[in-house]
Formats: C-alpha cells, structure tokens, sequence
C-alpha cells in the first residue's frame, strides 16, 4: 500500500531561509517553521516581540496549526499567517512606499533590539501593503540578540533602501527602474557614481556609501575582533533612521500625468457625466477585487474602494502612483495597493527558475478590471493590436470589464495620434465591439455627455 | 561568529564599515552632547537674569 503525499506546494521564493518556507495548500499560505528555528521562534513569542509587534499593526499575524500538513521530519511549527489580498514587489512601488518599507524595518528592529532580538534581514521583499499601510510579513527574521555583533543585514539595508532612495532624492528618477535592474540591491560603488558631486556634502552619504565603497576584500582586518555593543548599533541605526526622514520622495512638477484631472482633462462637465456613467455601472454588479488600469491619480480608483474590495490600482507614471499611495495611506478603511506598472512592459516573472517572484499578469486578475482612456494609449502610443489588448484584459478579468472607449476624432487622441493618421485604420467603438466579441459580451453601452466617447460594461463569457 | 546561521551575506568589510561609521557617530554624539551642555550653561544664565528680572517687575 503506498502512503498518501502531503498536497502541497512550496513557493518558490520561499528557499533561502533555512528558518523554514511558505506553501500554499487547499488555496491558502502557510508558513513551516524548522526545527533548527525553533529556539528564535519561541523567543519571539517568549519575549513578547511577537504580541507587541502584531498589537501594533507592524507585523502580520498568524494562528498555529495542529495539522501536519507537510509530514516534514524537519517540520517544528506550522503557522497559518493573515491571509495578503495582493502580492507587489519593489520594482513596483513608487518612492514614497520604499521609503515606508524602510521606516518599518528600522521600527521594527529598534522594537526588536528592546527585546533582545534583531532582524537577520532586510529585503524589502519582508514587506507588503495591506489597506494603504506597510506591514512585516516575515515571521522567521528574527534571531536572538548578540551585542558583541554590527547588524549582519546593515548592508542588504543600505542597498535595497538607502542607496535606491538617495538616488532618488538628489535625481527624482522614481526607486522602480533601480529596484528592477539590482533586485538584490544597488551596490555602494554603483551608488557614488551615480549620485552627484554635491550629494558628498551630506555626511550621511561619505559614511554609508563612499566609505562601504571604498573598503575592499585587502582592507578587511582579518582575524581581528571588532568591539561593538549595542549602543554603537544605536547610533548606527539611528543615524540611517535620520538620513531617511529627510529624504525626498515628492514629485513636485515632474510629471505629464499628475493633476491630469485637474488640469489637463477635456472638461469638469466630463469628468461629472463620466463619474456618473461610472457609479451606475459599478453600482449593480458584485465583485470582490478591482484592478483599475492607467489609474492616473485615482479618481476612479477611488470610486472601486468605496465598495469595501482590495483595488490594485497601476500606472506607468510613478508620480501618479505615489501620489495616490500618499493618500491610500490616510485613508483607512480603503484597500488601495497603487503601483508603477506600464502595461506594454508588466513586471515579467523573475528570480531562479522565473519562479520566485511571478509575473504582473498572472498574480493580477481580479473580478472587475477597469480600463478609462486607456485603449487608445496602448494602440496609438504603443502599437499593440486591439485583438492582442482584448485576449490579454480577458486574461487580467474575472467576471467584468469596464471600458471607455475614446475615438480618434478625440481631441486628446488626435494629441497622441500626431503624425500616426493612418494607423491603425479602422478604429472605432464597432471594430472594438467585434474585436472584444471573442472575449466578452457587451452588457451595457452609454455615450459619455458632451463627447464622442463610449463606456463600456462587458461581461467575460464562459467557454466550456 | 555563528556562521552556520547566517543567511544573508554580510558583505565584504560590512562589519569593519558599521564598527567605523558607529565610532564615527559616537564620537560626533559625544562633541554634541559636551556643545549643547556649554549652550545649556549660557541659556541658563540668560534664563536666570530674566526669572530675576521677573522678579524685580514684581
């Protein structure tokens, strides 16, 4: 007789930390905690870290399972952690939200240090959004405190956070692109010279990125102990902690797209008939998440998280992202999880194997996906196929799809259209009607007051 | 040092950098703290004169 294996699947991200991993069985996440672990695991529940961390909101959750649902010899806990409506990574967030990471960490591993314990890490990947606030989401970073020892994650730190931020600040460049092209962090010699002379004005810069930059492999003291305790990792911790409240992450005139409401839409009277349009067709149909494509500052976005749903809300711009994440966070209540994608580019699935870290549109979908004066972006500035847009939002949507339609006689596409006249060369809401048929059925159809455009309610038809 | 336990590189020189940025600190903290005592000890002085100026209005 053979004996039945355990159902469950490991996450593939989940294979560095010998602490223990995640898995996902019967369509939740767990977390095993090894027995090698055991003794930090129960010295974060022994010290109180635990409770005074969860009480506070910083950290995620969990309840212990009695069930043995990995039959692991090497298995010393099971935990069923608070369930995490949406997955982001770093080279998704806008500044601001890097910077919010960053302060957690911090937070955390002072509250951690006041109970004898310090973080083992400091990716950025420890954290994600829930309802507009950061959280910490690893269970397993945390290991007994050894004064005598500098922070073993000070580098991964600097090189996730600091140094993406700094850049930030002195060229306004958004975190994303930096975060993407170093997804294990941004090395202090790229970092000097990549900043400008003038940033070596601040000390903060010559202490954590010249000199980690100037110290190499010959320079390393060998054998010889270093003395530290605790109040030199204070003053070290602290010191990161100043350097990163004075950091810029606004956008102020930097960007095409923010105030586009304000200022650069066709009309106020537009923006009320197409609100309007907007709650009617959200206001009868259920769905329990909402992905709004080129959210832009969120207005409607906003709209969607009336309802009580997570809404993913994305945008190529990363000023409008961190604009809209700067007022999710004030909001509570509102699951708004705003991030920097650009549609003709989503985040590809990256990591070993293309495993650990999955791809925008596979971790994406929701039930109602929203898509205002987006089409025209995609086919005119872009050069994407309306049949390619159609198979690929009928991937990203569940049940509806929700879609304004701007013709090319719009004066906002002749803007984008330029010299593109005759490309592509049947554009219209019945082309795009036929286009869609394949994916969706029309279930309502309403021209916006006062202009050529058309919103659209599609439902995704079932194939069996 | 725990070696086995690490799981995340420290970095190259990471140690001997956080030793000398932290002395750094220390030092700087410590010329701090001996500055805002000699301020403290003038403003104190400017702060007895006016209690005692308050006095005199009295």
């Amino acid at each position: 007789m053979t004996k039945k294996m355990p159902d469950y699947i490991p996450h593939p991200a989940s294979y560095r930390d010998p602490a223990g991993f995640i898995f996902r069985t019967n369509g939740l996440y767990y977390r095993q905690v090894n027995r090698s672990y055991c003794a930090d695991y129960e010295e974060l529940l022994r010290s109180g870290l635990y409770q005074s961390l969860t009480g506070k909101g910083l950290l995620i959750p969990h309840t212990e399972v009695d069930n043995d649902l990995t039959e692991q010899p090497d298995r010393y806990k099971i935990l069923l952690p608070e369930q995490i409506p949406y997955i982001s990574y770093p080279d998704e967030w806008s500044p601001s939200q890097l910077k919010d990471a960053a302060s957690l960490t911090l937070q955390i591993l002072h509250i951690a240090l006041d109970h004898g314990m310090i973080l083992k890490d400091a990716s950025p990947l420890n954290i994600q959004f829930r309802a507009g606030k950061a959280v910490f989401i690893d269970t397993l970073s945390f290991e007994k405190y050894d004064p005598a020892l500098p922070w073993v994650a000070y580098r991964q730190f600097c090189e996730c956070f600091l140094f993406p931020l700094l850049l930030h600040h002195y060229l306004s460049t958004g975190i994303d692109r930096i975060a993407s092209a170093w997804p294990e962090g941004i090395p202090a010699t790229v970092t000097t010279r990549l900043l400008p002379w003038k940033s070596r004005l601040r000390l903060g810069v010559w202490l954590h990125v010249l000199l980690p930059a100037s110290i190499r492999r010959e320079s390393l003291p060998g054998n010889r102990t270093l003395s530290f305790n605790k109040t030199k990792l204070l003053h070290l911790t602290g010191n990161l902690g100043n350097i990163l409240a004075r950091l810029k992450t606004d956008t102020a005139g930097r960007s095409a797209w923010n105030n586009y409401y304000q200022h650069t839409i066709i009309s106020q009277a537009y923006l009320a008939a197409k609100e309007h349009l907007f709650r009617e067709f959200t206001g009868d149909i259920g769905f329990r998440s909402a992905l709004d494509l080129g959210a832009n500052d969120g207005y409607f976005t906003k709209i969607l998280a009336e309802k009580g749903v997570p809404v993913v809300a994305i945008d190529s711009d990363w000023p409008c992202i961190d604009n809209l994440y700067r007022y999710t966070r004030l909001q509570p209540g509102k699951d708004i999880l705003p991030l920097r994608i650009d549609i003709a580019d989503p985040t590809p699935a990256r990591g070993f194997n293309n495993a650990e870290r999955s791809s925008f549109t596979s971790r994406m979908p929701a039930d109602l996906v929203v898509a205002l004066a987006l089409l025209h972006h995609l086919t005119w500035g872009r050069n994407i196929p309306l049949p390619e847009i159609a198979a690929w939002l009928s991937m990203m949507t569940g049940t509806w799809l929700i879609l304004e339609f701007v013709p090319r006689t719009d004066p906002k596409a002749m803007e984008l259209i330029g010299n593109k006249r005759s490309f592509p060369p049947d554009y219209d809401a019945a082309v795009l009607e036929a286009q869609f048929s394949r994916y969706f059925s029309v279930d309502k159809q309403l021209p916006i007051a006062g202009t050529e455009r058309v919103l659209f309610r599609m439902r995704k038809k079932t194939f069996v | 040092m725990k070696v086995w336990l690490l799981y995340i590189d420290p970095g190259t020189g990471s140690y001997l950098v956080q030793a000398i940025i932290a002395g750094i600190l220390g030092a700087l903290f410590y010329f701090k703290n001996g500055w805002i005592k000699i301020k403290s000890l003038f403003s104190r002085d400017k702060k007895d004169t006016s209690r005692g100026n308050d006095k005199e209005d009295a």
